[in-house]
């Protein structure tokens, strides 16, 4: 924010100093993926490694590139994206509605609480038998076991957001007139928001995470399923151009949360602290 | 006493009930009444259920046992007559200063544009101009009291219940917002409970110091402490002096009681 209000002096050398300086700590940030990256090339090609094992980095991008050109990636991106999406849509409305009624009913709360307290923990990939079996293996089945996996850090994180919001906070509102209808959009979501926000953060990987798993598991189109398919054919450049493409789908989709709770958490502290990479 | 008192509080004892643990008196049959435009002080150790007093009036804890009236009229829950400054501010923090003073505003029905021009009235009021479209976060403790004040006084309670409001404050900026209170308070008289620890900060802002016993709460004596609180030369001014060291040796006892208790 400070940033803003400075006014820098515009001659040429300096604005190519500025750049170079940009460049120089942008690299610095990504540093130990380039190496890893580069360490991969230099394994590929010294022939450390079979192309089977490891194929080439630049062989990879040349696939990432073919399957973008002939349209194979937006559809398998898109499909896992818009399961992933879905799913986490779902997650948050949901997750956030039951979290509500736990913190605000005490018969929700009776229902609710075991529920949350056994299935957090339990790998919910268990279920994938019988979701296959009552749901089949589209859409419907993959979404809904993305929500059976990811809801649990939106519930979780509401019910102790909303634990945690200040009596004085809702005592301040009620004073000033607020009906309990009114306290609990105007004040208590409001208050308890940076919380909930933080489990949104962690439940969109896990969406992610699912949705690719799910794919594999139950095949047709994807990112998970392609995967799956290229390395029944043994296909190993395709399956390491899935693995990328994951990587920079859950890279991206992290940012862009990230963007998102800046802007919506402008008014917090934490708004004007640096973010890590 | 020719006009009746304002508030009423008559036999108030309160059981305080932590989540785990024995439940503990906190007032044990407190009576106590206050004139209207009265600046009175809650003065007592910790944990002698002072800040629990001003809840109960706030109507923000049920009455359980005894009674309290405003104006003849039982408290039933909070309500704008009496407004609330909180020690740690309790202000929106995803409201602006602006925002924070417009929000009891709005929930009375007030017009925009007469609601509008009352916040800045008492933005300017507590010396915050300029500082409207700030977030708490981005002010200091003294500025964010300040807000605070300017939020309760916008909806004009008539009586504002103060709990400790600067005890979060560091020395100096305390005194000035003593200073800023009590300017506020000859500005605009309402009826205030203030509750401290801090004796000086009683005997310089209030008419009359109630002293309470460590726990169980109750009220030990009232000491009349009224005086030209404008004297430039206050603390050196003879009856603050005097009143300062009655009271601080009737409160002495009651905070050794405290520590005791607490490490026993």
């Amino acid at each position: 924010m400070s940033n803003d209000t400075q006014t820098p002096r515009d001659g040429v050398p300096e604005m190519l100093g500025r750049l170079a300086w940009q460049l120089a700590w942008g690299f610095a940030r990504i540093f130990s993926i380039v190496a890893l990256l580069a360490v991969w090339e230099i394994l590929a090609r010294t022939g450390t490694f079979t192309p089977f094992q490891l194929p080439a980095l630049s062989a990879v991008l040349e696939r990432i590139w073919s399957d973008a050109v002939s349209g194979d990636l937006a559809i398998n991106a898109g499909l896992t994206l818009y399961r992933a999406l879905t799913g986490f849509a779902i997650c948050a409305v949901l997750g956030i509605a039951i979290g509500m009624a736990m913190s605000r009913n005490a018969v929700a709360n009776w229902f609710f609480d075991p529920i949350v307290s056994v299935g957090f923990p339990m790998p919910k990939i268990a279920f994938l038998p019988v979701v296959i079996l009552w749901l089949g293996v589209y859409d419907t089945a993959k979404i809904t076991m993305i929500v059976v996996d990811a809801i649990f850090p939106v519930i979780a994180a509401t019910v102790i957001a909303i634990q945690g919001v200040e009596r004085e906070l809702i005592w301040s509102a009620r004073n000033m007139g607020a009906s309990k209808r009114e306290l609990l959009h105007q004040v208590i979501l409001p208050a308890a928001s940076p919380q909930i926000m933080t489990g949104l953060q962690v439940s969109l990987p896990l969406c992610l995470i699912v949705a690719v798993v799910a794919e594999m598991l139950m095949g047709g189109y994807g990112l998970g399923g392609a995967m799956i398919t290229a390395a029944q054919f043994a296909n190993s450049t395709s399956v390491f151009a899935g693995i990328v493409e994951i990587a920079v789908i859950g890279y991206v989709l992290i940012k862009i949360m990230v963007l998102i709770r800046r802007r919506l958490l402008l008014w917090h502290p934490e708004a004007n602290a640096p973010a890590t990479a | 006493m020719q006009e009746p008192a304002q508030i009423v509080v008559d036999h108030i004892s309160h059981l305080y009930r932590p989540p785990r643990g024995r439940e503990v008196l906190a007032l044990d049959a407190v009576s106590l009444e206050v004139r209207r435009s009265e600046f009175i002080a809650l003065l007592g150790p910790s944990g002698c259920g002072k800040s629990t007093l001003l809840y109960l009036i706030g109507g923000f804890l049920p009455v359980e046992k005894g009674d309290i009236r405003i104006d003849g009229k039982a408290v039933a829950g909070p309500g704008p007559d009496r407004g609330i400054v909180f020690q740690h501010f309790a202000l929106f923090p995803w409201k602006t200063v602006r925002g924070n003073v417009l929000y009891g505003l709005e929930r009375q029905g007030m017009p925009k544009a007469e609601r509008e021009k009352r916040a800045m009235e008492y933005i300017e009021l507590v010396g915050l101009h300029g500082f409207e479209d700030s977030y708490p976060s981005q002010l200091s403790g003294g500025m964010k009291q300040r807000a605070a004040i300017a939020r309760t006084l916008a909806f004009d309670p008539k009586i504002l219940l103060m709990d400790e409001p600067f005890g979060a404050l560091d020395a100096q900026t305390r005194g000035l917002m003593q200073m800023e209170l009590l300017r506020i308070w000859q500005r605009t008289p309402k009826t205030v409970i203030f509750v401290t620890h801090d004796v000086q900060e009683a005997v310089l802002l209030s008419d009359r110091v109630a002293v309470m016993t460590a726990r169980p709460g109750r009220i030990k004596t009232i000491v009349d402490t009224k005086f030209d609180k404008n004297d430039p030369d206050i603390f050196k001014n003879k009856f603050f002096v005097e009143k300062v060291d009655e009271i601080w040796n009737l409160v002495k006892d009651e905070a050794i009681k405290a520590q005791g208790k607490r490490s026993a």
